[in-house]
C-alpha cells in the first residue's frame, strides 16, 4: 500500500518538476521569503550594531559590548560616515556631559529604542543581573511587519499545496488515466492519499524554506507545522474539487479564489479588527492558523494553545471533510 | 475463468438497454470475440467485466472474483487495453510503465522488454505526448501485459493500426494464448477474429445473436454462397447469396431467369458475410 502511495507522489513530483506553472508554485515560498528579506533589510540579526569613537568611555563601550556590536572609530566624523551607509549602523556620540544618539533614518524604530534603552541602562547605572533578562527580551521581540510577512507567506504557500493537486487531477483528468488506475491493483483510498501527499509536503517544504531564508529557524517548528498542516487540509480538499471540477488549470486556478478570499479577510481581521470584533473570523481556520502562528512566531507559544487552535482547524475541517469527500470520492469513480 | 449470466447495463438507469441480457462463458486460455459494429455494446460489456462500469443486473465472475464486489487484488490478474489510449503525455514511455508496474503486488515484466515487443523500443526516452495516435495506442497495448495477466481484455486492439503494426499486435495475441492466457477480444475486424478467436459472439444492438467457433460457422455456412455477377437495369450487378436460405434462393432463380449471368460461382463465406446473414446487419 504505502509502495503504491509512494508511487503516486512520485509521479507527480516528477512531472511537476517539467512544466513551468508548476516549477514555478514550486520556488514560491523561496521567492516569498527572499523577497521578505529584501524588504525587510537587517531585520534577520537581532542585535544592534552601534558606531562609537575609539578610546572615549571605555566602560560604556564595555557595557555595551554586553548587548551590541559595538564598531570602534578614530573620531565623530568617521563615526558619520559609517552611519551614513545603506545599512542599519546606529552612532553614539558625545555631545557635552552626556551623549546622544546619531542616526540616518532609515533605520527601523525599533533599533533606535532599543538603543535608546542600552545606554539609558548604562546611564542609570543598571547592573548586569538586574536587567540583561529585559534587555534580551527586548532585542528578540521581532519586528511586526516582518513577523506579518512570514506568516502570510506560510500560509499561502500551504495554499499552494492544494493547487498543485489540483494541477494534477486536471493531467490525470486530460490524459484520461483515471481508468487506468480502476483497473489496477491500487484502491481508491491509496490513489487519493498519494495525491494528496504533495499537499502536505508542499507545506512542509514551503514552511521551512521560509522560517530558514527569513532567520526564523529557531522558533518551534513542530507547533508551526502542526498548524499549518492542519489548515492545509482544507486547501488540498478544495484542490481536489477543483481539479474534479474543472478541464483546464486556468480556469481551476481562478477558482482559487474560494480560498484566498476568506485567508485574506482572515488574515486582515486577525490584524485589523479590535479586540471585541474578533469573532467575525473565527469560523475561518486560516484565522486560528494566523493566530497560533504570530505566537509561534514571537516565541510566545504554549502547547496548550496551539493544540487549542490546532483542534478548532481540524474540526471545521472535519465538517468540510464531510462535505466533500463524497465528491471526491464519486469523482474518481467508475461510470 | 470468465462467467456472464443475464447481463444489462443502461447509462441512462431506465430501460434504454445498451448491453441487454447477454450470456455467456469464457474458458482459460480461450481467446473469446465479441464482434460487432460500433456502438453494439461491446466496450460497454468489456467495461462491466473489468470493474470499470459498474455491474447494474446480471451475475458475472471474472477469475473466481465476483464483479459485484470487486476487490483491488483481482486486477493484479487482469490486463486491460483501452480503445482509446490512455497514458500519461507528461511522461516518457518508458516512465510511464514503470511507475504503472508499482501498482501492481506481483511480478511484472520489464517495460524495456514490452517496448521492444510492441516496436517502441527506440522510443523509450520520448515522451507519449509526442507520439503519435498508433504509437501511443501500442504503448497502452503494452501495458496491459505488464503484469503478466491471467485475464486479458483486448478493445480494439488493432483498429487504426497500419497493417504491418496490426500484424505484430497479433502475433503478440498468439502467443500470449500459447501461455494460456484467457483473452476477451472486442473488433469490428472480421479477419482478426478469424484468425485469432477460438469461439466469437456476433453482438448487434446490445445483444448477442450467436455464439460459435469461426470454423463451426464457416462449416454450417461453408460453400453455401455464390457471386453472381449480371447485367442489370443499370449495369453490371454483383451479389453474394446463400443456396440454403429460401430467400437467397429465390433470388437467385430471379436473377437466373431475368437476366444475362456474367460469371457464378460457388465460394466459401467470409465471417462478415455470416455476420450479415446472421444479423441483417453490416460491421461498420
Ligand atoms: N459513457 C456513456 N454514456 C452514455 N452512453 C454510452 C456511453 N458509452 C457508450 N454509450 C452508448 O452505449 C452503446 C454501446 O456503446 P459501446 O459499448 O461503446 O459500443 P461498441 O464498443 O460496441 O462500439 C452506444 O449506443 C453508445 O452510444
Ligand atoms: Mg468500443
Amino acid at each position: 500500500m504505502l509502495k503504491k502511495i509512494t508511487a503516486v507522489f512520485l509521479r507527480d513530483l516528477k512531472v511537476n518538476t517539467r512544466e513551468m506553472i508548476s516549477i514555478y508554485i514550486l520556488v514560491v515560498p523561496v521567492l516569498f521569503a527572499i523577497f521578505i528579506n529584501l524588504l525587510t533589510p537587517g531585520i534577520n540579526d537581532t542585535t544592534v550594531r552601534l558606531a562609537m569613537i575609539d578610546g572615549d568611555n571605555p566602560a560604556q563601550v564595555e557595557y555595551l559590548e554586553n548587548f551590541a556590536n559595538v564598531s570602534l572609530f578614530k573620531n565623530a566624523a568617521d563615526v558619520e560616515e559609517r552611519v551614513g551607509r545603506r545599512d542599519n549602523f546606529i552612532g553614539i556620540l558625545p555631545e557635552g556631559d552626556g551623549y546622544y544618539i546619531f542616526k540616518q533614518g532609515n533605520e527601523p524604530e525599533y533599533l533606535i529604542d532599543f538603543t535608546k534603552l542600552l545606554k539609558t541602562l548604562f546611564e542609570t547605572g543598571a547592573s548586569l543581573g538586574d536587567s540583561a533578562a529585559e534587555i534580551v527580551e527586548f532585542g528578540r521581540e521581532t519586528p511586526p511587519l516582518k513577523k506579518m510577512l512570514v506568516n502570510i507567506s506560510i500560509l499561502f504557500s500551504s495554499v499552494l499545496g492544494g493547487m498543485m493537486i489540483t494541477l494534477n487531477v486536471v493531467e490525470e483528468k486530460a490524459d484520461n488515466t483515471i481508468s487506468a488506475m480502476n483497473v489496477s491493483p491500487i484502491s481508491r483510498t491509496g490513489f487519493i492519499l498519494g495525491k494528496s501527499l504533495m499537499g502536505v509536503t508542499m507545506p512542509i517544504y514551503g514552511s521551512l524554506a521560509i522560517l530558514l531564508i527569513t532567520g526564523y529557524g529557531g522558533v518551534n517548528v513542530a507547533q508551526m507545522l502542526l498548524l499549518i498542516l492542519s489548515a492545509a487540509i482544507l486547501s488540498m480538499m478544495i484542490g481536489f474539487i477543483e481539479g474534479l471540477n474543472n478541464d483546464d488549470m486556468m480556469t481551476a486556478a481562478g477558482s482559487f479564489k474560494l480560498v484566498f478570499m476568506p485567508l485574506a479577510g482572515a488574515i486582515a481581521a486577525a490584524e485589523a479588527l479590535s479586540e471585541k470584533w474578533q469573532w467575525v473570523a473565527w469560523w475561518v481556520p486560516y484565522y486560528w492558523a494566523y493566530k497560533g502562528n504570530d505566537s509561534v512566531l514571537s516565541q510566545s507559544s504554549t502547547w496548550g494553545q496551539i493544540l487549542l487552535y490546532t483542534g478548532i482547524i481540524l474540526g471545521m475541517c472535519g465538517l468540510v471533510y464531510l462535505i466533500l469527500a463524497p465528491r471526491i470520492r464519486a469523482g474518481l469513480e467508475k461510470g | 475463468m470468465i462467467k456472464v449470466k443475464n447481463l444489462y447495463h443502461s447509462y441512462s438507469r431506465d430501460e434504454r438497454y445498451a448491453v441487454k441480457d447477454v450470456s455467456f462463458e469464457i474458458e482459460k486460455g480461450e481467446i473469446f470475440g465479441f464482434l460487432g459494429p460500433s456502438g453494439a455494446g461491446k466496450s460497454t460489456t468489456q467495461g462491466i467485466l473489468s470493474g470499470l462500469l459498474r455491474l447494474q443486473k446480471g451475475e458475472v465472475t471474472v477469475a473466481g472474483y465476483n464483479v459485484k464486489k470487486i476487490s483491488n487484488k483481482m486486477f493484479n490478474q487482469i490486463g486491460m487495453s483501452f480503445e482509446q489510449s490512455n497514458v500519461y503525455n507528461k511522461l516518457t514511455a518508458r516512465e510511464n510503465l514503470a511507475f504503472y508496474r508499482k501498482l501492481f503486488d506481483v511480478e511484472t515484466r520489464d517495460p524495456d522488454e514490452l517496448l521492444e515487443l510492441v516496436g517502441l523500443a527506440d522510443k523509450a526516452k520520448v515522451k507519449a505526448g509526442e507520439f503519435s495516435k498508433g504509437m501511443k495506442h501500442r504503448l497502452t497495448f503494452a501495458r496491459s501485459m505488464i503484469n503478466n495477466p491471467s485475464i486479458w481484455f483486448l478493445d480494439e486492439p488493432t483498429t487504426g493500426l497500419d497493417p504491418a503494426i496490426a500484424a505484430t499486435i497479433k502475433d503478440i495475441i498468439w502467443d500470449q494464448k500459447k501461455r494460456e492466457v484467457t483473452t476477451f477480444l472486442t473488433t469490428h475486424n472480421m479477419f482478426i477474429a478469424d484468425e485469432l478467436c477460438n469461439r466469437v459472439a456476433f453482438i448487434v444492438d446490445g445483444e448477442v445473436r450467436l455464439i460459435d467457433s469461426p470454423r463451426s460457422l464457416k462449416l454450417q455456412y461453408g460453400s453455401r454462397f455464390v457471386d453472381i455477377e449480371y447485367i442489370g437495369g443499370n449495369g453490371l450487378v454483383k451479389e453474394s447469396l446463400s443456396t440454403v436460405d429460401d430467400k437467397d434462393r429465390a433470388r437467385i432463380k430471379h436473377i437466373i431467369d431475368n437476366n444475362e449471368i456474367q460469371t457464378m460461382h460457388t465460394k466459401e463465406a467470409t465471417l462478415e458475410e455470416i455476420f450479415i446473414k446472421v444479423t441483417g446487419r453490416g460491421l461498420i
